[in-house]
């Protein structure tokens, strides 16, 4: 038996996620026409608003509603520190434990040639810009401890050096080839006070 | 240590199973094709969380499956210990003592194996990659930083591979990226050799010892590794990682030119040199035979002297390829010191005088019986 047009769309949109494979989908794809109407409504409205709203904030790559985003426009956070992250949701698990009050550079992704991504293919060279004419006097990388997110911490530490501004990689109490992103509140502000200059 | 208890659901051509095994020989009998083979593989992915024969573990899976799950029970001297791997079609999981590992380095040297099929035979003769590996798989067992440090070179080593390609077709043009990615390979590079080094070094003293016990003292075994290390000046790893930083400054432009790296444990070997003779070149097929023999002996002390447990021997279908003073002796030495498996045809021109009463299994289309 074939499914009915509307479903069969549905399963394949799920499918679209990552991680996601045609199983689950098809559980997702059941469980959405038994939902209510609202929260189906809701829950489109919320998939289409985020898509419109929100875009890259142009100085440091986060994901915002407004641009620029609401800790580059805070004049309060501490304008010499600017702590370079892979994504955007790093910087959630930073702000998370309240404690670092610098600023943040998104460079989505870390270098890797298997994936296609060299040098040009990261939000690098705004970094640089946005340094030469800035009052920061440390940049501290918090790339993952994966190979790519060591080389990355490396390049970056070479470019920047240079022009005299201090690099510092967070001191991995983080264990190796852990992510950012799932390090826990403690693990992080440890990461974050006992950093080591490059 | 031993293997107490196996089980197995959707593993190559076993649907399910379960055994208990004898902590001393256990003979796998049966037609070709059935199952010996598998079953070995299985108490080898349960030890090294992947297979000796294949890469793509998918092939491991049932035909027709979508996970294979193998879980066994081993007795060390500090008492029981679960273990368990799933492969799927997304990758796979490994779980000691119920809990589960985030990183294979970390469930791999629990319960160590080695194993020894005809292909064995031929480590000798064979190409360097095969040498390689059976140094990799022999102390990434016993040594977690080194089987860490493998997998970090590993995958550096292939994007810088990529990346040499792009420089040399004009694709890309950044040359600090390429010396990040030199430094991290010289980082990691210096520590492995470093370690295979002292390792080779230690190895070879049981080796020889082997050896000269199966040839009643008329051969000295003597291992020759060659790699990037120049001679005695250099004393650490620390100075060794500068000495390759320096070579990938030097071998650039030869580099670009290529678009792949020229040097690095990835181009490693290691000769065996009886009495003064390569005997790669210049040994006999039974002098090379002994040579491996030796090899596989010499695992299992050095084992037993880093790890302090008695690793697991897998034997496929070696004893029909050694001759009767060969087999005696291999027979000898493990015999009550060292769980066996061993596969075969038949049990006809099987020692068994030394075996004594092994406990048997015979092997028919995927089922069991002991
Ligand atoms: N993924 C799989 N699913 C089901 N069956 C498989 C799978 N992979 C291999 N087989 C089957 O397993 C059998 C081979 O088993 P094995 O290699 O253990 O044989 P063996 O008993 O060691 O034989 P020999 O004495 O020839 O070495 C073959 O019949 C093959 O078709
Ligand atoms: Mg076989
Ligand atoms: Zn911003």
């Amino acid at each position: 038996m074939q499914y009915p047009e509307a479903i069969a769309k549905l399963i394949e949109s799920y499918m679209k996620l990552p991680g996601i494979g045609s199983k689950t989908a098809t559980r997702l794809a059941f469980f959405t026409i038994d939902m209510d109407e609202e929260d189906v409504k809701e829950f489109a409205e919320s998939l289409l608003a985020a898509k419109r709203d929100l875009h890259y904030c142009s100085i440091c790559g986060n994901i915002t509603d407004e641009d620029p985003c609401e800790i580059c426009r805070d004049a309060n956070r501490d304008q010499s520190k600017i702590l370079v992250v892979e994504q955007p949701k790093d910087i959630m698990a930073l702000e998370k434990m309240n404690d670092y009050q610098g600023l943040y550079h998104v460079l989505h992704g870390v270098l890797s040639p298997m994936d296609g991504k060299g040098p040009e293919d990261l939000n690098i060279a705004p970094l640089i810009k946005r340094l030469q004419k800035s009052e920061v006097n440390e940049v501290i990388i918090a790339t993952n401890a994966s190979p790519e997110g060591e080389s990355t911490a490396m390049y970056l530490a070479r470019l920047i050096k240079p022009a005299g501004i201090k690099v510092t990689r967070l001191a991995h109490g983080l264990s190796v080839g852990s992510d950012i992103e799932y390090a826990d509140e403690m693990t992080l502000q440890r990461a974050v006070e006992g950093r080591q200059e490059m | 240590m031993y293997l107490e208890h196996l089980e197995l659901a959707h593993f190559r051509n076993y649907d399910s199973l379960a055994l208990d095994f004898s902590p001393q020989t256990n003979v796998l009998i049966g037609e070709n094709a059935q199952g010996k083979t598998n079953l070995l593989e299985a108490v080898y992915v349960l030890s090294l969380a992947r297979s000796h024969r294949t890469n793509d573990d998918k092939s491991l899976i049932q035909w027709g499956h979508d996970f294979a799950k193998l879980s066994g029970v081993i007795q060390r001297r500090v008492g029981r210990l679960p273990l368990e791997i799933v492969l799927s079609h997304k990758g796979k999981r490994a779980k000691i003592n119920h809990l589960e590992q985030k990183r294979l380095s970390q469930y791999v040297g629990q319960f160590n194996v080695i194993l020894f099929a005809p292909e064995d035979l031929g480590l000798v003769k064979g190409s360097p990659a095969g040498r390689r590996r059976f140094i990799d798989m022999e102390f990434g067992q016993i040594n977690h930083q080194y089987l860490y440090n493998i997998t970090q070179y590993r995958s550096i080593l292939r994007q810088r591979n990529l990346y040499l390609r792009s420089l040399q077709r004009h694709q890309a043009k950044d040359l600090v990226y390429l010396e990040v990615l030199s430094d991290q390979l010289s980082g990691f590079g210096a520590e492995i050799i470093w370690a295979r080094k002292n390792f080779l070094q230690q190895m070879s003293e049981y080796a020889n010892a082997q050896q000269q016990q199966i040839t009643q003292q008329r051969e000295q075994l003597i291992f020759n590794y060659q790699t990037v290390l120049p001679t005695a000046e250099i004393q650490s790893s620390e100075q060794l990682y500068q000495y390759l930083k320096e070579q990938y400054q030097k071998q650039q432009k030869r580099e670009l030119q290529q678009g792949t790296t020229a040097l690095g444990p990835h181009r490693d070997d290691v000769s065996f040199i009886v009495n003064d003779k390569n005997v790669q070149t210049f040994g006999s097929q039974g002098q090379q035979r002994t040579v491996a023999l030796s090899l596989k002996l010499a695992e299992i002390e050095m084992m037993k002297a880093q790890t302090g447990e008695t690793p697991v021997l897998l034997l496929d279908d070696v004893l029909s390829e050694l001759d009767d003073l060969r087999q005696t002796h291999l027979l000898q030495t493990i015999h009550n010191r060292v769980q066996t498996f061993l596969t075969t045809t038949s049990l006809d021109g099987v020692a068994r005088d030394i075996i004594g009463q092994p406990t048997t299994f015979t092997v028919s289309s995927g089922k069991v019986i002991h």
